[in-house]
């Protein structure tokens, strides 16, 4: 069989798709206050050597998923295992992400519908393109980009035209906001949402041009960055910090209030299009990448056997981790503070640092 | 290959059957649109009568084709502890289901501001039916429900019709403007206080109810917007009218356009001055441990009626009438600001502004805002400029000699 390649703008819609996803729907970075939009420009950098770092360990291993070369990189004993902690967390956090569509679902529109039909039907999706392949999953990806761009032009210039931005929700930052801002950044914001890019990890080996993937990756990222912050800076200065902080959906309450000209109002389903769209991607990411690196470690030669059983767990995990959605977002703090650091920050930084040491020193046989 | 046919045809079915999305369907037969929700203080007990003007679809079409003798809107009430057991104990009278999707207005009895109207919004923002941008209002001197069955003329939607007249005398006369629940939300949730608009009945309240008080060319009875109800701490304890409304409007910046009656020569208040733009910037620092409300407002405005004879060619007759209207509009917001330093409430977002930009000097003053507030200095400058003077120059009228 002919290995499946995708190219530079694929990969680079792709991660746009992906960090737009859930964070540009849900409230990030709380502990900032009305500078949030700031507090996610400051975490791009961190995000951006995060990238290089998996970019590089992408150009020592071309043909290795993550659990590939950390087997290579630490052996076969402390990699196996290290490697299948992956699994656990890319599957879970395809569920919360499953979870939080789901949710505004039905908080927003479907109340009486069971939240194990609308996420079915989602990862009944999911399963059919992850077994189509990456590269028809990178196509779609290609044109859904325009899409979601063209979205969410459409819905911040409508909120703008319609009169309900004050600055003054915004300015001015005071000295010690900007602290509060840098703390939110680092770890939380750059964890979530650029730390989850660990999962292309898995997808880079498809990657066709090598010596793009430096810049392909961080203009997505810098790309993405801007349209969230933006997008956030819109939501915080049309709602006020008190509300913002409040709401479960800041997106969806903004779009809510749009009203011009007593004409164009209720655009709510262009937030649900964009959640629903960004929440496809991510999760089949999350999906794809628990699939790849499963069929790596248990050798499965067939890794399309793996979408189905994987998509089941996800769908389970994604209604009963949490009773309801409250407890989903404490949950939600206490992975994003003490477990995904692990798996996106140091792993990968350890990996990158033995690996220096290993070639440095020849111990490589 | 038949099988496979078969399996194809069974995925395809399955799937119309679960994306149809009609999990949840309510059809429009099957639904009472609500387009004004009035609340209600009950007397002694805590709760809410909660009044529901439903749209009778029958009856309110436009089309000259239903001649049927309804009136366009039916009035059902409920009584619970809660807004929404009395929006779901109404389902004992009305015989569909309520449907809040387009509710335009939320009326606010005055008994129920005056005892606090603190807790009615948390359902505006939790539903997902309930719009945070209906408009406000409190029924000034009655209860809301009774301002709900007023039948209105022009318009057959009386919900649509006061959220009109609201519209329509914000845009060219100034004293009010809309209120929405979202701004009444953060005028609860910020350090400063807030108004909302007042309405108020004129004519014989029962008599409005029946469609028979429209069938002659003066309504018997109508409703009026009337002036800013005061909120403070989320209880009404007050009324700004006429120029201390308007004067309140200009210090927040939400004057759309208006008329000034400004003194010629000749006789008082005889030349009719319609401003079309006024901007408002308010800075708001404390000086000696009291605050300083500096508020600078420009504004411009068109010549549109003399009473009297003014040589409308002459730059300084011009400069005159110029510093009229600026001392008129200064006038009328003095009074509005001391009317509400009167009350001791800060209804001009004046503490969010302090609190914005200087939050230090916010921290030594916000354990007794209203009563620094009630101190407070007003720093007003007002220009004005008159851009044009119609269609004339000099007015036909002849000059005193």
């Amino acid at each position: 069989m002919r290995k499946e390649v995708i190219g530079p703008f694929q990969l680079f819609a792709m991660i746009v798709l992906f960090e737009l996803g859930t964070a540009v729907v849900v409230p990030i970075g709380l502990e900032s206050g009305h500078a949030v939009w700031i507090s996610i420009l400051m975490a791009l950098p961190g995000g951006i050597l995060l990238y290089l770092v998996y970019a590089y360990l992408y150009r020592q291993f071309p043909d290795l998923v993550i659990s590939g070369y950390t087997r290579k990189i630490l052996g076969k004993w402390i990699g196996w295992p290290l490697s299948l902690l992956y699994l656990p967390v890319l599957t879970y956090n395809g569920s919360r992400n499953l979870r939080e569509a789901g949710d505004l679902l039905i908080s927003s529109s479907y109340d009486r519908t069971p939240i194990f039909i609308i996420n079915c039907i989602m990862v009944i999706a999911v399963m059919y393109i992850l077994y189509q392949g990456i590269e028809v999953f990178s196509r779609t990806a290609e044109i859904y980009f325009w899409v979601i761009v063209l979205m969410g032009l459409i819905a911040n210039f409508v909120v703008i035209i319609a009169g309900l931005v004050q600055f003054k929700n915004l300015f001015p930052i005071h000295p010690g906001e900007w602290v509060e801002a840098l703390k939110s950044a680092y770890p939380n914001i750059w964890i979530f949402p650029y730390g989850e890019l660990v999962c292309f990890t898995a997808i880079l080996p498809h990657f066709n041009s090598k010596h793009k993937i430096g810049r392909t990756g961080v203009g997505a990222m810098a790309l993405s960055a801007f349209l969230l912050s933006f997008t956030h800076a819109v939501e915080m200065s049309v709602l006020g910090e008190d509300i913002y902080s409040r709401t479960t959906f800041p997106m969806f309450t903004t779009i809510t209030l749009v009203n011009v000209a007593n004409f164009l109002q209720r655009l709510d389903a262009l937030v649900i299009l964009t959640l629903i769209i960004g929440v496809f991607f991510k999760m089949s990411i999350y999906c794809y990448a628990a699939v790849s690196i499963a069929a790596d470690l248990f050798h499965v030669k067939e890794p399309r056997r793996l979408v189905i059983p994987v998509g089941s767990v996800v769908l389970y995990s994604s209604f009963v981790s949490a009773e309801n959605f409250p407890l989903h977002m404490n949950d939600g703090k206490v992975f994003l503070e003490n477990i995904l650091p692990i798996l996106c920050a140091v792993i990968p930084v350890l990996l990158f640092i033995v690996h220096r040491i290993r070639r440095r020193f020849g111990w490589y046989k | 290959m038949k099988a496979k046919l078969a399996l194809l045809l069974a995925a395809v079915l399955g799937c119309s059957l679960v994306l149809s999305g009609c999990w949840n369907s309510r059809e429009l037969n099957e639904l009472a649109i609500v387009s004004g929700i009035g609340l209600d203080a009950l007397d002694g007990k805590p709760g809410y009568r909660v009044t529901f003007q439903i749209i009778n679809p029958s009856s309110s079409a436009q089309t000259t084709g239903s001649a049927s003798n309804q009136p366009p809107i039916i009035i059902v009430s409920a009584t619970d502890r809660t807004i929404f057991g009395a929006l779901r104990k109404a389902s004992r009278r009305a015989t569909r289901q309520l449907f809040f999707a387009h509710t335009q207005l939320v009326l606010i009895g005055e008994s129920l501001a005056q005892k606090g109207i603190t807790s009615l919004f948390d359902i505006f923002e939790r539903s997902h039916e309930l719009r945070l941008n209906s408009a406000v209002l409190v029924s000034k001197g009655t209860d809301a429900a009774s301002v709900l069955k007023l039948l209105t003329t022009l318009e057959s939607m009386p919900s649509m019709g006061l959220l009109k007249k609201m519209q329509n005398t914000s845009k060219v006369w100034g004293e009010n403007r809309i209120i929405t629940v979202f701004e009444v939300v953060n005028g609860i949730t910020g350090e400063s206080d807030f108004t909302i608009n007042g309405v108020e009945i004129v004519g014989d309240a029962a008599e409005g109810e029946k469609k028979s008080s429209l069938e002659q060319s003066e309504p018997m009875v109508g409703s009026l917007m009337s002036g800013l109800g005061v909120f403070k701490e989320g209880r009404l304890i007050g009324w700004l009218n006429g120029p201390e409304s308007r004067g309140t409007q200009w210090v927040l910046d939400k004057l759309n356009e208006t008329n000034v009656n400004i003194v010629s020569p000749d006789m008082e208040e005889d030349i009719a001055v319609n401003i079309f733009y006024s901007k408002t910037r308010v800075k708001v620092d404390l000086q000696d441990g009291k605050p300083v409300f500096h508020v600078h407002i420009s504004e411009e405005g068109i010549i549109n009626e003399t009473g009297g004879f003014v040589d409308l060619g002459k730059e300084d007759e011009l400069q005159a009438l110029e510093k009229g209207i600026a001392d008129k509009t200064a006038a009328e917001v003095r009074q509005a600001v001391k009317a509400a330093q009167d009350m001791k409430t800060d209804i001009f977002n004046f503490g969010n502004e302090l609190k914005r930009i200087h939050p230090q000097d916010w921290e030594t003053v916000k354990e007794d805002w209203s009563g620094a507030f009630a101190e407070g200095e007003l720093d007003l400058k007002v220009d004005a400029y008159i851009r044009s003077t119609g269609m004339r120059l000099k007015p036909y009228i002849p000059a005193k000699k």
